[in-house]
C-alpha cells in the first residue's frame, strides 16, 4: 500500500501549489502586471541627458565691445600688440559650463530673464523675441531660451577698464532663484574679465584643465536620471516581490495551512526549499524582464546582472521569510514588515546622490547588490570592477537568507 | 439616511479609533516624517558645489571661501585624500594651498595653483568653483577690482528644499488618515464581524459608509493642518488653505472607503494600499525636483488636490488660481463615489451570503 514518491515530485507539486496560490490572486497578478508596465513607462520618460551648462546672456556683443573699444584705444595710443591682446581676449571661448547668449540691447535682454519677453532660437541661429502677453503665435522650427541670468556691460567697458577709470559698473540682471554660488560666481567672472582687458595676469599658475581632471572626464556626458533609474527599477521590483512572497508565507502561516501539507509526505526542507525556489524564481524573473524592458542588458554584462540579480532574489527571499513567519498576527507582520523594507531601501535613494555613499548606508545588507547593479549598468564595470561587492553581497545573501530560513522553519515548526 | 445614525457610528469610530493602529499610525507619521525628511534627509536634496581644501598654513583664501553662501566647504588633512575625494566624486574639486601661498601671490610670485577637479562633476560646478577661487586669489592680492558689479534680482527667491518637502509630507498625512483610517475601520468591522452586527440593526451600509467617510475626513483635515502648522507653511489664508485641505480629505477618504470596501480582509487591504501606493504617490517627487518634467505629474490622481494645497498655502496663492484643479479634483471624488456604492452593494450582499 506504500509508494515512495520522490523528493522531485514533492518539489514540483509544491511550486504547482505555490503558482497556483499566486495566480489565483487576481489583485496581485494585476498588481505585478501595473507596476512593471508603470516603472518602464517612468523610465521611458525621464530625461535622458543631463543638463549641466548655465546660459548667459551678454549685452552688447562680445565682438562689438572689443570693435567699438579698438578704435578707441588706437586713438589714444594703444599698440598694435596691446589691440591684439584684447582682440584675443574672448569672453566667448571660455571653458564648457558656459552658454552665451549675445542681446544687441540691454533692455531685451532684463526682459527676457524677468520673464516679460520669450526668446527664441531658430536652427540656424537667428534670434526671436515673443511677447507672450501678445497675440502672436510661438514660432515654427525654433526653440525657446531659457535665461535667468545676463551680463550688461557699459559700451566703453574695455575702453574704461583700460584707462583704469573710476566708478566703472556692470549690472548682472538675474532670476532671484538662481543660486547664490551662481550669482557670486558670475560677479567674479566679470571682475576677472576686466583684470584680463586691464592686462593684469593671475597672480597664480594656472595648471592646464586636461592636467586637473581626475577620474573619467563626463562633462558633456553626465549621468543621466534615466541611467540612474535603471538600476533603481530592478531593484524595486526584487523588493516589491519580497512583500509580495512575504504575504504568500504569512498566509499560510496565518491559516495553518503549512501544517496541512506537512502532514502530508512533505518534510520540512521540502516546504522551505520550495519557498525558497518560488521566491527567488518570482523576484529574479521579474527583475529582469525589468531589466530588459529598460535595455539595461548587453552582450558583457548579461551575467553579472544576471548573478547580482539572483542573489539580490535570494536575499530578499530571506527577508520574506523573516516577515512572514514574523509577529502573531497581520499587524504585527505590517511591523515586522516596515521595520525591513525601510532600512533596506534606503542604499538605493544613495544612487540619485552624487559621490560614495556615507559609511552607515555601505553597511546596509542591500547596498552590495545596488551597489553593483549601478556599477555594472551606469560605468560598464566588469567582473574584475564587480566581484568584491558580489561577494560582500553573498556574506550578507547568507546572513539574510539563513536567518530567514530559519525564523520559518521555527514558526513551522512550533504551529 | 439617518443624520442621528450616522452621528453614532461616527462616534463609535472616534471613541474607539484610537485602539486602531491605523489610527495611531496616522496621528504618529505626520511629525516622524517631519522630523525625518526635514533634519535628517533636508541636506541631501541641496546639490550646492562642493569644494575640498588642505590648507597647511591659515590661508586667507579658506576663509574667504568659508564665508560663501553656496558652497559647500570640506576641510581635509592630506592631499591624497583630497585627490581620492574628488576622483571619487565625493567633492566637485579640491585645493591645495601649502604654507606661505599667501605671501608669495602678495609678493608676485606666481605660486602654481594646485587645483583638481573631478571627472563627474557638472561643467557648471567647474565653472562656479574655478572662477570662484581665482576671484578669491586676486582678494588675497589686495588689488581693488577694476569694476563694480551690481547684481539686479528679479522675482522672488527659488524655495528651499525644506518647503519642496512639504507636499511629500502632506501626502503621508492625507494618505495615513484618510485612505488608510477608513479603509482599515471597514475591514476591521468585517474581520471582526461587527459591520454584519451593525447591518441587522437599523443602520444601513450607506449610513456605516458616510460615518466611515467622514472619520477620514476629520482624521484627514486635521493631520493635514497640523502638518502644514508643523512646517510651518499655512501661509496667509487659513480659510482658504482649510478649504483646499477639506478638498483633499474628501478625496483620499473616499479611495480610502473603496479600499475597505474592496478588500476581503487586512492582507488585500495592506496589497492594494502597497500595490497602488506608487501611484498615490508620484505626483510628490515632482515638488522635490521641480526640474522633471512637471506635466507628468498631472497624470496622477493626488496631484489635483496637492496641487491646490502647495499652491494656496506655500505659495500663498488666492484659491481662484486653483478652481481648475479643484474642480477636478471634486470630479474624481465624485465619479469615484457611484463605484464605492455599486462595490457596498455587492459586498453586503456577499456577506448576506455568508
Amino acid at each position: 500500500m506504500t509508494s515512495t514518491v520522490s523528493r522531485a515530485s514533492i518539489l514540483k507539486a509544491l511550486l504547482k501549489k505555490e503558482l497556483l496560490a499566486y495566480s489565483r490572486d487576481k489583485l496581485y497578478l494585476f498588481l505585478t502586471i501595473l507596476s512593471l508596465v508603470f516603472m518602464v513607462g517612468i523610465f521611458w520618460v525621464l530625461p535622458d541627458s543631463v543638463e549641466e551648462t548655465i546660459s548667459l546672456g551678454v549685452s552688447p556683443p562680445v565682438q562689438s565691445i572689443v570693435d567699438d573699444a579698438t578704435d578707441t584705444l588706437r586713438a589714444m595710443g594703444a599698440t598694435d600688440e596691446q589691440l591684439a591682446a584684447i582682440d584675443a581676449t574672448d569672453l566667448t571661448q571660455t571653458e564648457e559650463g558656459l552658454e552665451f547668449v549675445e542681446f544687441e540691447d540691454e533692455d531685451q535682454m532684463s526682459a527676457v530673464i524677468k520673464g516679460t519677453l520669450e526668446l527664441w532660437r531658430t536652427e540656424s541661429g537667428e534670434q526671436i523675441f515673443r511677447d507672450p502677453e501678445g497675440d502672436e503665435d510661438k514660432p515654427k522650427d525654433a526653440d525657446r531660451i531659457k535665461l535667468d541670468i545676463g551680463i550688461a556691460f557699459p559700451d566703453d567697458f574695455i575702453v574704461d577698464v583700460a584707462a583704469k577709470a573710476d566708478d566703472i559698473t556692470v549690472n548682472v540682471y538675474s532670476d532671484a532663484g538662481v543660486p547664490e554660488e551662481i550669482q557670486g560666481a558670475m560677479r567674479s567672472f566679470v571682475r576677472e574679465a576686466a583684470y584680463q582687458f586691464a592686462g593684469q595676469e593671475l597672480p597664480v599658475d594656472m595648471p592646464d584643465e586636461n592636467a586637473i581632471v581626475l577620474g573619467q572626464d563626463r562633462a558633456g556626458d553626465q549621468v543621466s536620471l534615466r541611467d540612474k533609474l535603471r538600476p533603481m527599477l530592478a531593484f524595486m521590483v526584487l523588493l516589491i516581490e519580497s512583500m509580495a512572497m512575504a504575504s504568500l508565507i504569512s498566509v499560510e502561516v496565518l491559516q495553518r495551512t503549512a501544517t496541512a501539507v506537512l502532514v502530508t509526505p512533505v518534510k520540512l526542507v521540502d516546504f522551505l526549499t520550495a519557498k525558497t525556489i518560488f521566491g527567488t524564481g518570482l523576484a529574479l524573473s521579474q527583475g529582469l524582464i525589468v531589466l530588459v524592458l529598460v535595455g539595461a542588458f548587453t552582450p558583457e554584462n548579461w551575467a553579472i546582472l544576471f548573478v547580482t540579480m539572483l542573489i539580490g532574489s535570494v536575499m530578499f527571499t530571506g527577508e520574506a521569510m523573516i516577515v512572514g513567519a514574523a509577529g502573531k498576527d497581520f499587524l504585527g507582520q505590517l511591523f515586522y514588515s516596515m521595520l525591513f523594507t525601510v532600512p533596506l531601501i534606503i542604499p538605493t535613494f544613495s544612487v540619485l546622490f552624487p559621490g560614495s555613499a556615507a559609511v552607515w548606508v555601505q553597511v546596509i545588507p542591500t547596498y552590495p547588490v545596488i551597489d553593483t547593479l549601478v556599477g555594472v549598468t551606469v560605468y560598464g564595470e566588469s567582473w574584475a570592477e564587480s566581484w568584491q561587492s558580489l561577494l560582500y553581497a553573498t556574506a550578507w545573501l547568507v546572513v539574510l537568507y539563513g536567518a530567514g530560513l530559519f525564523t520559518l522553519k521555527r514558526k513551522v515548526e512550533t504551529l | 439616511m439617518s443624520l442621528v445614525r450616522i452621528w453614532k457610528v461616527l462616534r463609535k469610530d472616534l471613541a474607539l479609533g484610537p485602539r486602531s493602529p491605523f489610527f495611531l499610525y496616522a496621528v504618529i507619521l505626520p511629525f516622524a516624517f517631519t522630523l525625518i525628511f526635514q533634519v535628517a534627509f533636508g541636506s541631501l536634496f541641496e546639490p550646492a558645489p562642493r569644494l575640498g581644501i588642505v590648507d597647511d598654513g591659515s590661508s586667507e583664501i579658506t576663509a574667504a571661501i568659508k564665508d560663501m553662501e553656496g558652497i559647500e566647504l570640506t576641510l581635509l588633512d592630506d592631499a591624497d585624500e583630497l585627490r581620492d575625494q574628488v576622483e571619487a566624486n565625493d567633492l566637485d574639486a579640491g585645493l591645495v594651498l601649502p604654507t606661505g601661498i599667501d605671501e608669495a601671490i602678495r609678493n608676485g610670485d606666481q605660486p602654481p595653483l594646485q587645483f583638481f577637479i573631478g571627472g563627474e562633476s557638472y561643467a557648471s560646478n567647474r565653472i562656479i568653483l574655478s572662477v570662484t577661487a581665482i576671484d578669491v586669489v586676486r582678494e588675497v592680492q589686495g588689488d581693488v577690482a577694476p569694476v563694480n558689479v551690481d547684481i539686479v534680482n528679479f522675482g522672488e527667491a527659488g524655495l528651499p528644499i525644506s518647503v519642496r518637502l512639504v507636499p511629500l509630507i502632506m501626502f503621508y498625512a492625507l494618505v495615513m488618515a484618510g485612505v488608510f483610517t477608513p479603509g482599515s475601520s471597514i475591514v476591521e468591522e468585517k474581520e471582526n464581524g461587527t459591520l454584519m452586527a451593525m447591518l441587522v440593526s437599523p443602520v444601513k451600509s450607506s449610513e456605516v459608509l458616510v460615518a466611515k467617510w467622514m472619520l477620514g475626513m476629520i482624521l484627514a483635515t486635521i493631520m493635514s493642518i497640523v502638518t502644514l502648522l508643523l512646517n510651518s507653511a499655512m501661509g496667509s489664508r487659513p480659510f482658504e488653505v482649510l478649504v483646499v485641505v477639506i478638498m483633499a480629505a474628501a478625496l483620499t477618504s473616499v479611495i480610502g472607503l473603496l479600499v475597505g470596501v474592496v478588500s476581503k480582509d487586512s492582507t488585500m487591504l495592506f496589497g492594494l494600499i502597497k500595490g497602488t501606493g506608487i501611484l498615490l504617490f508620484a505626483p510628490v517627487v515632482f515638488y522635490i525636483f521641480p526640474e522633471w518634467p512637471q506635466w507628468i505629474a498631472k497624470i496622477f490622481p493626488l496631484y489635483w488636490i496637492i496641487e491646490p494645497i502647495w499652491q494656496v498655502s506655500v505659495m500663498g496663492e488666492s484659491i481662484t488660481t486653483v478652481w481648475f484643479e479643484m474642480g477636478i479634483a471634486l470630479a474624481i471624488t465624485v465619479a469615484l463615489l457611484p463605484i464605492v456604492i455599486m462595490l457596498a452593494k455587492r459586498m453586503q450582499s456577499q456577506m448576506a451570503a455568508g
